[in-house]
């Protein structure tokens, strides 16, 4: 992917920019979700991708941000930008108690702890009262989808610009010599958990202003829509599909399949979800290391590459 | 008193089920290192099972458990063989994933095939109770405790004292070991893979005799047996007898003493608990 | 070259033409999903009343004659992805105007975007009285307001003998049943009964021992549901195994559906229930004759019973046919002008929003007895109720 031309990028972030000048709104709605959700899977792709933990915990900061945006907007009569400062800080708060004791679990006990704090976040807001309980919240409305639109791309190109530093800064590499061997990293001398506190907090800063964004965008919120474990199932799909612990295919791997899934749900409707399942599990038995590494490995290999790699993974 | 330990005996027998829907999860999950999330679907299937043998061949359902369980023995074989073999070696996330995507198609084909109406295996006696000390025991949870048990027992004698248990234990601990047994780890994960969703069968059986069974109670119910699974441990069969029942208890004294919204903060808050100070699980032994 | 151009330019103009004989109306409901068994009753709905509509001639606007269509997308029971939905309905689809979806988390949700585009909604699936105080111009809604449902119910518990005298709340803790839940309140004490238990408890919760446990040790004589189908069976099989029978229970939902009655078989007997919608002949409608008429041209037609979610949707359909005569016009502004003047007899009832947009409309009580569904009690008792229901040990 190196061989990208930062020009090339440059000129398709400009080229977005100025999407909401020539497309319908219908395209820019899609577009602020296809933003959102590739921001969540590159926030994703730094706890799960690098350091390789399977986190099933991301919408938690998703929801906790949302309901920074609502609960400051609609119960403290705040402005949107002190919103999303709110939310920021409720999910570090969280990722610091939370993310010490976590995160000394590892592979499927990680997954399924952080699985149960979500639950568990949901249940706590859907009983406090400034959260407005189970019933939600309805945020003001602003007719302004280009705002959004906006917000949402600067988002993700921070968050892309944030893993591409980290591709090539120290951290970034303890995160993947943890993700390889975590013991011997911590024998190097890396500050095993303190790296992976960090790198837990930074992919939640990055969902939790995407949830901050979202919520305001949709204007209501509840527990089931602000910490839906299905948009955190959402997110490593996207990331394993378009490739963990690289810089673009979680952006990549985000919009093909939003925009696949976009695509049935308007047209196919109700087998929309069967397609969905169907692609989910052959792109893991037949690309495992998702479309850049397939990107790379195909033109050798051809149409063996997928044989190659079932050859690779079965028991 | 009398509401206290109506709600212990009310929490006892309902642990007895839960522990059942439990049971096959933490067979696959510690025999084969899946994390399976389509378990709640295989209950769900189990259901439908039982709702069609009892609807349309008047099979009752506790008769019914042993063609249920055939059933989604095939099934689960068949899944593992042919599908989940495929990945046996792959990164973790890719087996949550891969799991993920089957819960989602077997919702999707059984909305399609069995509509979205709520089912019910209904049988004569579905309601009946009996009182003993002054005590309401609905009869129906009886009988399924009794089959939970009765199941985890089975399990557990099979474990231990025949040729398939030794050999699936073999290939839990160490694969290439049994593989120099003559155990043919294919067949054994295979093999493995349908007990557990043959367990999950009888469970979803039981389930829509006691509840209802629509195409999207997977979910929920995947969630509640990770955390049954947790808190009983992967070791030992019995152990899951002891987390059905200690996850039950603890929601309905949840609901008795600080409300009812609040059972999913307890139950989920207590699995966090339980994996942060034992990852292994109340009952297993020292972590390896 | 030339020619084919002025050809095409041609073929563009007629088709323009023919498109705009049509009047598309736009939804997204729950066709699978969790919520997808009460969905369908919207979407059958929609489509019949269309059907039935352009069956009739359709409708005549400043001269022309036009048909109605209607675009139906799945929502998948998810809530974000019904507002996106609607937004693409509304600037792709280019419908003209928004029929709701089911429930009242969408519909709150979902009429955000009738509000940004200025394009008036008209939905029969959200009651919460949340939809309707937020000041919003272009939201309607064609089912009676949540806080009042179980007003019919306690005026009817007055007429019997014995009176019952403590009464049991439980509710989900969703926007439309805190609601109904808080109205309820108001009506246990204006009847002047004790309320004895009120309990919150999680949509979805599949155990209900607990509760059932705790009630039996308050010995409530009436207790009021108010919550989803499958928390109504769930509450009745459980109750039936916890041995609880007060002398009389009601649910919001559930009881009017055919659904209930094969799920709970002979259990489903003397269930109160409720229904802002009968059957009745003497429903007259102007496109289906009356709402006896519909009933059994839908049931023909898709298999299944309707009930009164089915009838909303109807009556959300009629409603923006007769605005659209009444403004001669296809103008969102004024079409939705003309639905706050609408006053029509539909065969879902009087249709006529209020300020806030909500129709006013009684709740008929009704009780299963002996596998069927009898109503019980409008304005005044229409069939005598079974009162008190027997134990389940004497059935």
């Amino acid at each position: 992917m190196k061989r990208y031309s930062p020009l090339l990028l440059i000129a398709v972030v400009a080229l977005l920019t100025a999407l909401p000048w020539f497309a319908g709104p219908t395209l820019v709605q899609f577009a602020i979700n296809a933003l959102m959700l590739a921001t969540l899977a590159q926030g994703w792709n730094i706890i799960g991708g690098f350091a390789g933990y399977a986190s099933f915990g991301n919408s938690i900061f998703f929801g906790l941000g949302s309901y920074g945006v609502a609960i400051a907007m609609v119960q403290w009569n705040l402005p949107f930008g002190v919103g999303l400062v709110v939310g920021v800080i409720f999910s570090i708060i969280f990722a610091l108690a939370m993310g010490g004791p976590v995160l000394r679990l590892r592979g499927h006990y990680f997954a399924i702890a952080t699985l149960a704090l979500s639950q568990v976040m949901s249940a706590i807001f859907s009983n406090l009262e400034v959260a407005g309980r189970n019933i939600g919240l309805v945020l003001p409305l602003l007719r302004s989808d280009t705002l959004f639109y906006e917000l949402s791309l600067g988002l993700l190109v921070l968050a892309t610009l944030t893993v591409f530093y980290l591709s090539r800064s120290r951290f970034g590499f303890g995160l993947i010599a943890i993700r390889e061997n975590e013991d011997a990293a911590q024998s190097m001398g890396i500050n095993t958990t303190r790296y992976k506190v960090l790198a837990f907090t930074l992919a939640g800063l990055f969902c939790s202003l995407a949830g901050g964004i979202h919520a305001y965008w949709i204007t209501f919120i509840d527990p089931n829509s602000a910490f839906d474990l299905s948009l955190n199932v959402k997110m490593i799909i996207m990331a394993v599909f378009g490739g963990p612990g690289s810089v673009l295919g979680p952006v990549i791997g985000a919009a093909i399949l939003s925009a696949i899934s976009e695509l049935l749900s308007s047209t196919l409707s109700s087998v929309a979800s069967l397609f969905f399942g169907v692609v989910i599990v052959l792109a893991v038995i037949l690309m495992p290391k998702g479309l850049t590494d397939c990107w790379l490995k195909f033109p050798v290999t051809r149409w063996r590459y997928f044989i190659n790699n079932i050859r690779q993974y079965r028991l | 008193m009398d509401l206290l330990l109506q709600v212990i005996i009310n929490g006892l027998l309902l642990g007895g089920l839960y522990a059942l829907m439990a049971l096959g999860l933490a067979l696959v999950w510690g025999v084969l290192n899946i994390v399976n999330l389509a378990h709640g679907a295989l209950i769900m299937l189990g259901g439908y099972a039982g709702y069609y043998l009892f609807t349309l061949m008047g099979i009752d359902p506790f008769l019914a458990l042993p063609l249920v369980m055939l059933l989604l023995f095939i099934l689960g074989y068949a899944l593992q063989r042919y599908v989940l073999t495929l990945i046996a070696r792959s990164p973790m996330f890719n087996t949550l994933l891969i799991t993920f995507g089957l819960d989602v198609i077997f919702m999707v084909l059984a909305q399609l095939f069995f509509s979205a109406d709520f089912r019910t295996i209904n049988p004569s006696y579905a309601g009946a109770h009996v009182t003993w000390f002054g005590l309401t025991f609905p009869q129906v949870q009886l009988y399924s405790f009794a089959v939970a048990l009765l199941l985890t027992v089975g399990l557990w004698l099979l474990l231990l004292h025949t040729r398939i248990g030794r050999a699936i234990r073999a290939t839990a601990q160490n694969l290439s070991a049994a593989r120099l047994y003559g155990v043919n780890p294919k067949k054994i994960y295979a093999l493995t893979f349908g007990i557990g969703a043959a367990l999950a069968g009888a469970a979803g059986d039981l389930y829509g005799v006691v509840s209802q069974i629509t195409p999207y109670i997977g979910a929920t119910l995947t969630a509640k047996c990770f955390a049954i699974a947790i808190i009983g441990g992967l070791e030992n069969p019995l152990g899951v007898i002891v987390g059905g029942v200690l996850l039950a208890l603890i929601e309905s004294l949840t609901a008795l003493y600080v409300g009812p919204t609040f059972i999913d903060v307890a139950s989920f808050g207590v699995l966090v608990l339980v994996l942060i100070i034992r990852p292994q699980g109340l009952l297993g032994k020292t972590a390896k | 070259m030339k020619r084919s151009i002025v050809a095409l330019a041609g073929l563009l103009i007629v088709g323009q033409a023919l498109a705009q004989n049509v009047i598309t109306l736009g939804a997204s409901v729950q066709e699978t999903g969790a919520l997808a068994n009460t969905g369908r009753y919207y979407r059958d709905g929609y489509n019949f009343a269309v059907d039935k509509i352009n069956a009739k001639g359709g409708l005549k606007v400043a001269g022309n004659s036009y048909q109605l269509a209607v675009k139906i997308l799945d929502n998948q029971s998810d809530s974000n992805l019904s507002v996106r939905q609607y937004v693409q309905l509304l600037n792709q689809d280019k419908v003209s105007f928004l029929l709701g979806p089911f429930a009242s988390n969408f519909a709150l949700a979902d009429s955000s975007v009738a509000e940004k585009f200025q394009v008036p909604m008209i939905q029969g699936g959200g009651a919460s009285d949340q939809i309707f105080n937020r000041g919003y111009q272009y939201i309607f809604g064609t089912l009676p307001v949540a806080s009042r449902y179980f007003e019919s119910t306690l005026s009817m518990m007055k007429t019997l003998t014995p009176k019952p005298q403590t009464v049991a709340v439980l509710f989900a803790d969703d926007a439309f049943d805190v609601s109904v839940a808080k109205g309820t309140e108001k009506w246990v004490a204006e009847a002047g009964m004790k309320l004895v238990a009120n309990e919150r408890y999680s949509t979805n919760a599949s155990d209900f021992s607990t509760l059932i446990s705790k009630l039996r040790s308050v010995h409530p004589d009436a207790v009021l549901v108010a919550g989803h189908e499958t928390e109504v069976l769930n509450f009745i099989r459980q109750a039936k195994s916890l041995n609880f029978s007060p002398k009389l229970y009601s649910f919001t939902v559930g009881v009017p559906t055919e659904d209930f009655r094969h799920a709970l078989g002979k259990d489903a007997n003397y269930a109160f229930g409720m229904t802002s919608w009968i059957a009745s002949p003497n429903n007259k409608d102007d496109y289906f004759a009356d709402a006896k008429a519909f009933a059994e041209a839908y049931k023909a037609k898709f298999g299944y019973d309707p009930d009164y979610h089915a009838a909303s949707a109807v009556a959300d359909v009629e409603a923006f046919a007769k605005a659209i005569e009444k403004a001669q016009s296809t103008d969102p502004k004024k079409v939705r002008d003309a639905i706050t003047q609408l006053n029509f007899q539909s065969l879902y009832g009087p249709i006529a929003f209020n300020a806030t947009g909500q129709i006013s409309l009684p709740q008929t009580v009704i009780q299963v007895q002996h596998n069927a569904v009898v109503d019980i009690y409008g304005q005044k008792t229409i069939n005598k109720p079974i009162y008190p229901m027997p134990s389940w040990d004497k059935r």
